[in-house]
């Protein structure tokens, strides 16, 4: 993935969880570091909408949703280990 | 594709596969803690956090604020009571966060004791916020929280400011019952009426009776020594209404005795501006009016005695030198006259005019020419303090008795005895200075100065004088002073 490319993000939270506030907070320190100015995040709340966890199949909260670039990757918990996030959502190397 | 899944290459198989054990291990490792369940039913979003919906509910029960945080401190709950508590929702604290609701000392003492009650333990510390234009006291406690498969740390609020108000106002109300307690001056202490609600211990020696619960007006009854422009309940009216009214003399008729005061009334201000009642003080006049009546006296007193002292030089000077028979003779009888004029003086100003005793003024004139431990000299019965008229009249009479006795008496030779005594006497006091063991004497051929200082000096009241006699044994001189001149004995 041309380090240029922009990323959509998707993160499926269950109101304030400790989890989901965990990932939110990660997160964006994650893109804050390694993806500036190229990247967006929709923050999803399943308690207030839990129809939605239908569109990307979420079983699991919290669970981030690689959208763009393609193909769809998905990366569940709250995204404390940073390096396995990145590896996950494989920045730079695709 | 697969038999399965009709229309699902292995790949996507795969994909699915992956996401699955991704899944299991998340939740088996505690990375999520809520689950979507739904199927063929609409979804539902069931959390992990064991009955979080019942500890949720609890919290709302409580009547204190009462927050959950994760064990990084961030705001998982906040219940309603803390939102009032912190003048703002629930969901806008739930939004905004814990610590950025408060101030940052308060933030900061709270997040202290959420951390180390993380490690375990319930900490506590008192802190302090602004709601509104009030300042608030809160009562914050941390501890330990599980919340499903994670740490947390559930910290309560609770409110202490009416408690720390009521400790306040308990504080203040010691402080003002000791400063007037304590104050040396009468303080006394009225409601919006004018009744009497505190006095200290110098306000209740002014009165027979308790004051409190009594009008001012009649509690002291002052009697004011101006000009008639202020009466008390003027004074007690002024105060209450907001002006301050100082130093007006008065005095207590009725108390329990007769004190001159300086009155002073302010008005008590409770709080903010409002008045409700007036603060009177009674600073004790008495000594310091009796202080300046004393001045006035002594003023007065001196002015006499200049001019006496001045008459009597003159007088002196002139029956002197009419009976000297030289210059030599003159210079030393007139000087001798004037040093015991100076030395009477003297122990008055040291006395500060009152109070010298007879033995005193005997002992001074003696002074020159006998010591004090001599023999020679017997003085009884003499510790009476005398008036300084007397005084000074005793002075000069016994100056003249001392000189003679040096010239031609018991004094002139080595044997010579002098016995001063008191006598009993019903309506005066009868002194006798009577000479013996000296020289035989007889009647001089002419009289001096110093038989006259000696007849005249305390004529100036009906029944005193004095009287001189010439026995062959010694010269004897008896001395009445009256009875008003003497002051009890000293016991001397």
């Amino acid at each position: 993935m041309p380090s240029s490319d922009p990323v959509k993000l998707t993160l499926y939270v269950a109101g304030q969880t400790p989890k989901s506030l965990a990932a939110i907070e990660n997160l964006e320190a994650i893109c804050r570091t390694h993806l500036a100015g190229r990247y967006s995040i929709e923050v999803i709340d399943l308690r207030k909408s839990p129809q939605l966890a239908r569109e990307h199949n979420i079983v699991a909260i919290p669970t981030l949703v690689r959208e763009l670039p393609i193909p769809i990757r998905k990366i569940i918990g709250d995204l404390s280990d940073s390096q396995k996030v990145l590896v996950h959502l494989a920045v730079g190397t695709e | 594709m697969t038999a399965a899944y009709p229309g699902v290459g292995i790949e996507e198989l795969r994909r699915r596969l992956e996401e699955a054990e991704d899944t299991l291990r998340a939740i088996r490792e505690g990375e999520v803690d809520a689950l979507v369940i739904g199927g063929d039913m609409a979804e539902e979003v069931f959390t992990l956090e064991g009955g979080v919906e019942a500890y949720r509910a609890f919290m709302e029960a409580m009547e204190f604020g009462a927050a959950a945080l994760d064990g990084h401190g961030r705001l998982v709950y906040a219940n309603h009571a803390l939102g009032e508590l912190l003048g703002r929702t629930a969901a806008e604290l739930n939004a905004v966060g814990l610590f950025a609701a408060l101030e940052p000392a308060a933030a900061s003492a709270v997040r202290r004791i959420a951390a180390k009650a993380a490690h375990g333990g319930r900490r506590t510390v008192e802190i302090s916020i602004k709601a509104g234009d009030e300042d608030r006291h809160l009562l914050v406690s941390a501890a330990p929280l599980r919340l499903g498969p994670s740490e947390g740390v559930a910290v309560t609020f609770a409110d202490l400011t009416a408690r720390v108000r009521a400790a306040a106002a308990e504080e203040s109300e010691r402080m003002a019952r000791a400063v007037i307690t304590s104050a040396n001056e009468a303080v006394v202490v009225c409601d919006g009426d004018g009744v009497v609600t505190h006095v200290n211990a110098a306000a209740l020696a002014l009165v027979t009776v308790s004051p409190v619960g009594q009008p001012f007006r009649d509690a002291f009854a002052l009697e004011f020594a101006a000009n008639g422009l202020m009466e008390q309940e003027d004074l007690i009216a002024v105060a209450i209404a907001g002006a301050p009214v100082q130093g007006i003399e008065a005095s207590v008729p009725n108390a329990v005795r007769h004190q001159d005061l300086l009155v002073s009334a302010a008005p008590l201000v409770v709080a903010g501006q409002q008045t409700r009642g007036c603060v009177v003080t009674l600073v004790d006049l008495t000594p310091r009016k009796a202080a300046e009546r004393q001045q006035l006296l002594l003023m007065h007193e001196l002015d006499h005695r200049v001019r006496n002292t001045l008459t009597l030089v003159t007088a002196i000077c002139a029956r002197t030198a009419s009976s000297a028979d030289t210059i030599e003779a003159f210079q030393t009888a007139f000087l001798g006259r004037i040093q015991a004029l100076a030395a009477t003086h003297k122990l008055l100003s040291e006395k500060s005019w009152a109070d010298l005793t007879i033995q005193e003024i005997v002992q001074a004139e003696l002074a020159p020419y006998v010591g004090a431990a001599s023999m020679r000299v017997r003085l009884a019965g003499l510790g009476v303090p005398v008036t300084a008229r007397t005084a000074t009249a005793l002075g000069l009479i016994f100056h003249e008795l001392t000189t003679n006795a040096v010239k031609h008496g018991a004094l002139s030779v080595n044997d010579g005895v002098i016995d001063v005594r008191a006598i009993e006497d019903d309506e005066s006091f009868v002194i006798e200075w009577r000479e013996r063991e000296g020289p035989v004497v007889s009647e001089p051929t002419r009289s001096g100065f110093g038989r006259t200082v000696i007849a005249r000096s305390l004529a100036f009241a009906p029944d005193g004088g004095a009287d001189m006699r010439f026995e062959p044994e010694g010269v004897v001189c008896t001395m009445r002073i009256p009875a008003q001149e003497v002051r009890p004995s000293t016991g001397v």
